[in-house]
């Protein structure tokens, strides 16, 4: 046997025995138990404090429609791996049903056209209702928010909601539609006809059970200078920008650099900022069984006080 | 021979250090060294009176032997409710120079909240999971023991508390014995507080949330997160050199020092590259707004609590005067030395929840009806 196949195969082994040794916590995680140890001890029988697996919130067979997931994305935890926790996302999560089961909020996407009413101390009315078309809705749990966008006066305005601020009185969806982007903040540097709505909008009504409809609009930007360099955005929504953007823009926008097109292959970018489907699933489904159990209590709320009424009222007539 | 110990100690420059005569006759003679020194040990290595903890797990057990450890282990720490071996120790009663003990609790992250105005404000979540006290120290004792720091005189005693239980098997017999009094398993993580004689408190006493009220206010204590080795950049906010303009190799570079005329020369303290974070930092005067006790989770006041997610942190309660007043002007002590059972005679709601902030389960706020 040749003397260096001796000198790898040493190596290799010496390589593989290595995982067998104790592992060493580096000095920077000394003062931190990883999330596996923390979730151990909260189960642990010899735990004083132990959380009992409760067998409601285990995953069992109950169908969740498909959007269910689109329709909720509030309901997604914050996908950085270092700074999430169970029990605190079980808690935030019982914040926010909480707060469904008191004001209803109807399902809405970007690019449709809504009416928030926001109760305000210094306004006539002592609230304050807004329409506008949904340019972005983002954060995770409860910090999401929604921006709503509409031109007032000649003015383009926006105004960024909390979804779950306990200001909020009432979420209408006046027209329920997509749009081709993710963001619409190229609102901005478009014509304000495009972001212009009458504040007495009356609602247009959708079949229910019928496909969201998409708006397949293409806007026609103003001329530069803009707010963001859109050309390299890959806008959907926008006819094409060729005429507003010099040669050099047009070949700094293919620059590897700038374009990154190994981003779509990259799979851990994948991974750290977005939440695996198969747990995806886990939270949808406790959060559906919540909202239907919710829903019945409701219902049986109503019936009981409808009786009531109607008793009431044959009392009255006796 | 003490004089060559406490010259090497300088040499090695540790804060503080008692010795403590081998015989045993002479325990009452401590010699005590303490010397002030700026900034801190920034050293891996481990302290000199630093014993090894883990015990390295014999890999041939079979998993039926493995099991049979496992159900013996659950089964000796299995026991009736009090753990407390002797009768239960007296309570002392609460005074404004009192100090009690703290919890050692797991920090789980931020959530906003709302108050009923309607403001918005972070929270930060910190679980107690399966807190003990593991051993009281009266301050006579304490005094002779390593540690010590001659300025806190004989007012204090001390309490180990520690969080996390684990497999004994896991650990070395000496750190095993530090439980035998309290009659709890091993912990992952032990702490000590100082406390006044009348907040002495039973070891093997459990701790929980309930430890704490919804108004009060806390201090926690806690490592921050390490950095590593950083430049002047990072580490102190210095602007760095030019990035063009001719400038070679100096664009994450400090600026020039030590000139002036009067004060030339680098000073001590200069700040320069070096370890960032892993320090002890305390944040002082944190509301309480609410308490999962389902949970156990506090939520405190803020986004400055020390640390990483998961990262241990102390909390106990505040040293700041105004801060207590409420505790004096009210005349509602905290429970002495800790909450028990037989406080709360009703059964414990599973949330408490300040009077300003907002709950969930209320309707949305309106003044449309204050007119």
């Amino acid at each position: 046997m040749a003397a260096p196949c001796r000198k790898i195969i040493n190596q290799f082994v010496k390589r593989s025995l290595k995982c067998f040794e104790p592992r060493v916590i580096p000095c920077r995680w000394s003062n931190t138990v990883r999330n596996h140890t923390v979730e151990k001890h909260r189960h642990s029988p010899l735990s004083s404090t132990r959380e009992l697996v409760n067998q409601q919130d285990s995953p069992s067979d109950v169908m969740v429609p498909r959007e269910f997931r689109f329709v909720h994305p509030d309901f997604l935890p914050y996908p950085v791996w270092n700074r999430r926790d169970r029990v605190r996302e079980k808690l935030e999560r019982e914040d926010m049903l909480k707060r469904r089961a008191v004001i209803d909020i109807p399902e809405f996407y970007v690019g449709s056209i809504m009416a928030v009413t926001l109760a305000d101390k210094n306004a006539p009315g002592k609230q304050n209702r807004f329409v506008g078309i949904c340019i972005d809705r983002a954060g995770h749990g409860l910090y999401h928010y929604f921006v709503l966008r509409n031109a007032i006066d000649g003015q383009g305005v926006e105004i960024k909601y909390d979804m779950y601020n306990p200001l909020l009185l009432k979420i209408e969806v006046l027209k329920l539609e997509k749009r081709l982007d993710p963001q619409l903040y190229y609102l901005r540097d478009a014509p304000l006809e495009y972001s212009t709505f009458r504040l007495d909008m009356e609602p247009v009504s959708v079949l229910k059970g019928a496909q969201v409809p998409l708006n397949a609009i293409k806007v026609k930007m103003n001329p530069r200078p803009w707010c963001r360099r859109w050309e390299r955005h890959n806008l959907k929504g926008v006819l094409p920008l060729d005429d507003y953007i010099t040669e050099k823009m047009k070949k700094q926008k293919q620059h590897p650099q700038i374009e990154k097109p190994w981003e779509k292959h990259d799979l851990m970018l994948k991974a750290r900022t977005s939440i695996d489907d198969r747990e995806v699933d886990q939270i949808m489904t406790e959060v559906y069984k919540r909202k239907e159990k919710i829903q019945k209590e409701k219902f049986q709320k109503r019936g009981q006080e409808g009786k009531r009424e109607v008793k009431k009222a044959q009392e009255v007539k006796k | 021979m003490a004089a060559f110990c406490i010259r090497s100690m300088l040499l090695r420059n540790l804060t503080c250090q008692n010795l403590i005569s081998a015989d045993p006759t002479l325990t009452s003679r401590v010699l005590v060294c303490h010397q002030q020194v700026r900034g801190r040990r920034r050293t891996c290595k481990p302290p000199s009176w630093f014993s090894k903890r883990r015990v390295s797990i014999k890999q041939d057990i079979t998993p039926e032997n493995a099991k049979f450890i496992k159900d013996v282990i659950i089964e000796t720490y299995k026991k009736p409710e009090s753990p407390l071996k002797d009768g239960p120790w007296s309570r002392g009663t609460w005074t404004p120079r009192t100090q009690r003990t703290g919890v050692l609790a797991i920090k789980l992250g931020m959530l906003p909240q709302w108050t009923k105005d309607g403001k918005k404000f972070i929270t930060t979540l910190l679980q107690v999971l399966d807190n003990h006290v593991i051993n009281y120290t009266p301050p006579d004792e304490f005094a002779k023991s390593m540690g010590w720091k001659p300025y806190w005189g004989s007012k204090y005693g001390s309490v180990v508390v520690g969080a996390l239980s684990c497999e004994p098997h896991l650990f070395s017999k000496s750190y095993n014995n530090l439980f035998a009094k309290a009659g709890v398993p091993p912990k992952r993580k032990l702490t000590r507080f100082l406390v006044t004689p009348d907040a002495a408190i039973q070891p093997g006493t459990p701790l929980n949330v309930m430890h704490f009220r919804i108004g009060d206010y806390v201090d926690c204590s806690a490592k921050t997160i390490g950095h590593g080795f950083q430049g002047v950049m990072k580490r102190w906010g210095m602007k760095g050199g030019p990035a063009t303009h001719g400038c070679t190799k100096a664009h994450r570079r400090m600026g020039s020092m030590g000139g002036g005329r009067d004060k030339a020369g680098v000073w001590k303290g200069k700040r320069m590259p070096g370890h960032m974070g892993m320090d002890w930092r305390i944040v002082k005067g944190l509301k309480i707004w609410r308490i999962d006790t389902k949970y156990n989770v506090l939520y405190v006041t803020g986004y400055s609590v020390p640390g990483p997610t998961h990262g241990y942190v102390r909390v106990y309660d505040t040293v700041l005067k105004h801060k207590r007043e409420h505790l004096i002007e009210n005349g509602n002590p905290p429970p002495m030395p800790t909450f028990y059972p037989e406080d709360g005679k009703e059964p414990i709601p599973e949330e408490y929840l300040d009077d300003e902030l907002f709950n969930f389960n209320n309707e949305s706020i309106s003044y449309a009806t204050e007119k």
